[in-house]
């Protein structure tokens, strides 16, 4: 006891130092946590009362037996699996290209072309992306008319809506990927190569056995980072299709926060801390799986 | 590396070609941005792809002087003072405490601000700011400058950026200043602070263009458009009905450009420090 006081005494500028960012993690992370936690075992009706009537796990049973929510959740997790893999292949892609002896020249440029959406407010960009889709003022169907290609549905069409935003959010986050690849790259051990080249190993196997390895540490969190980005996809919906057409962009983040508008709080808490809990899991299972691979 | 394999010609125009093609898609939607925000609304619905505008008029700037209710002017001043305020609180206030948390890890409660803070940012941001709206309510911060502040102040990336700094730096130069008989006061203002004076302005960069972006707890906190900042402006004026194509546009322009010149203008940290910062998490 005494020693714990000895410690607290001695290490009091610190505790003063941690305060202010121990205050707002409490205050604007912590406390709303448990307060979500806390409303979704509540009626919506009386949930922010003083005294709320709990309802033990109703809420969550009435959201997973709810088609529009196992709906949304499904179309949640195609559209991630398809972010993930798309954002990845072209980041992936793109940072092979960019460090390639290939380009000579003009690697900034590049470089700084596929990042910019990234800095970009994305509302502004999904704005922007929004009417460049557009059936009479969008630049897009304009330039497929003009080669004399069919249209393309874009944000209206229930088969491509999904497609056409996942563009958009390729166009703001793959840029962020792509720099972590680039970072990796750049660190990696050459003499390897040049011993497999001697070796006689192919561009190919080079590139499999060798420098993909190597690749690990940026693969494994990228794919973390995008998993989260993408379950949470949310400003994209808001900005550029409202959950539509006929619920094909309504994931699981949107359709809470609908309902919490709809002042159905309970069960937006409740979708909440399941799409929270999937976070976790996936994240924690892509760590896992990353950290597992024999061979390196 | 000595390589023996010429790059194939072909080959590298084929690079060159990708290379360039992706760019410039990318970079088109800022080309049609720029140049609707200077043509009237009829003339885009019948030439879209007009690749430069037949006037160079700034009269729009004028007509989208007054959004909702509100002057542009106060959007535009409300952005530089949330992100500049939310920024600075942020940096001086995350520096401390990843400081804190490095220096004494075994500090009881240390562990459990560091598990606090992991989970925060592990949570659907979007679905955190509801309870927070709650959390401003009860606090009676709802609709104010200091909720959204306050609000905006911390982040992962910034967090993390610091975290690694301050792991780096060797314990030798720490013990040499206590053996001096420096305070711990006098070793963070005199030792610590100046070695991270780089991170430090990369950190400060980096949250005021992620800062700058932000909209959704800004429209969630506030309580009416007064305290809007550019990106909710343009999102609520995209929201409306009988859409004004050529104000959004030249909203879109004035939300873009200052962050993505402020970018141009330190790309290299900005693009190292996110990445230094993402490969931490």
């Amino acid at each position: 006891m005494t020693d714990i006081l000895a410690t607290l005494s001695r290490d009091r500028i610190f505790y003063l130092f941690v305060a202010p960012f121990a205050a707002l993690t409490i205050l604007f992370g912590v406390w709303p946590i448990l307060l979500s936690i806390q409303v979704s075992f509540t009626a919506s009706a009386t949930a922010l009362r003083p005294n709320p009537t709990y309802v033990g796990l109703a809420n969550y049973v009435a959201v997973l037996a709810d088609p529009i929510f196992l709906a949304s959740l499904g179309r949640t997790l195609l559209y991630t699996l398809l972010s993930v893999v798309a954002n990845l292949a072209f980041a992936l892609g793109f940072a092979i290209l960019l460090d390639s002896r290939l380009l000579k020249r003009g690697s900034l440029f590049f470089r700084l072309a596929i990042f910019l959406p990234v800095i970009t407010p994305d509302v502004a960009g999904y704005v922007v992306w929004r009417w460049l889709y557009d059936r009479s003022f969008g630049a897009l169907n304009a330039f497929l008319t003009m080669v004399g290609l069919p249209p393309f549905g874009g944000l209206s069409s229930f088969d491509t809506a999904m497609l056409a935003i996942l563009i958009a959010e390729l166009w703001h986050h793959a840029g962020f990927y792509m720099i972590i690849f680039l970072a990796n790259l750049s660190i990696r051990d050459r003499a390897l190569e040049e011993a497999a080249h001697l070796d006689g190993a192919t561009t190919w196997q080079r590139w499999r056995y060798v420098i993909l390895p190597q690749l690990r540490p940026a693969l494994v969190i990228n794919s973390v980072y995008a998993l989260i980005q993408f379950l949470k996809t949310f400003t994209v919906v808001v900005v550029m299709t409202k959950g539509g057409p006929n619920d094909q962009t309504n994931f699981v983040s949107y359709y809470a926060y609908q309902l919490f508008d709809q002042a159905r709080y309970g069960e937006a808490t409740a979708m909440a801390t399941i799409l929270f809990a999937i976070v976790i899991g996936l994240s924690l299972t892509a760590y896992r799986l990353g950290d597992r691979e024999p061979g390196q | 590396m000595n390589d023996d394999i010429r790059p194939n010609r072909l080959l590298q125009a084929l690079a060159y070609g990708v290379a360039i093609g992706t760019s410039l898609l990318f970079l088109y939607p800022y080309w049609w941005m720029l140049v609707s925000a200077f043509r009237p609304t009829r003339n885009i619905l019948s030439a879209p792809l007009r690749p430069w505008p037949e006037t160079l008029n700034f009269q729009i700037f004028s007509e989208i002087g007054r959004i909702g209710g509100v002057d542009l002017s106060t959007y535009v001043v409300n952005s530089l003072v949330i992100t500049t305020l939310s920024t600075a609180l942020g940096v001086i206030v995350t520096a401390l405490g990843a400081y804190a948390l490095v220096r004494r890890p075994k500090a009881p409660g240390f562990s459990l601000v560091r598990y606090g803070f992991l989970v925060t940012i592990m949570y659907p941001y979007m679905l955190l700011v509801i309870p927070v709206y709650l959390v401003m309510f009860k606090l009676g911060l709802l609709g104010s400058y200091a909720g959204i502040i306050l609000f905006l102040a911390l982040g992962p990336l910034q967090f993390f950026l610091f975290e690694q700094f301050f792991r780096k730096i060797p314990n030798e130069v720490i013990e040499a200043a206590v053996i001096d008989g420096a305070s711990e006061w006098q070793i963070l203002t005199r030792v610590v602070l100046p070695m991270a004076a780089p991170i430090t302005a990369t950190v400060a960069m980096i949250t005021f263009l992620l800062n700058w972006a932000q909209w959704f707890p800004i429209m969630v906190i506030s309580r009416s458009p007064d305290t809007y900042t550019l990106p909710v402006a343009l999102l609520s004026m995209n929201s409306e009905l009988g859409s004004n194509f050529q104000g959004i546009m030249a909203l879109a322009v004035l939300t873009t450009l200052p962050v993505a010149l402020l970018f141009l203008f330190a790309q290299k940290r900005v693009m190292e420090g996110m990445a230094a910062g993402a490969v931490k998490g």
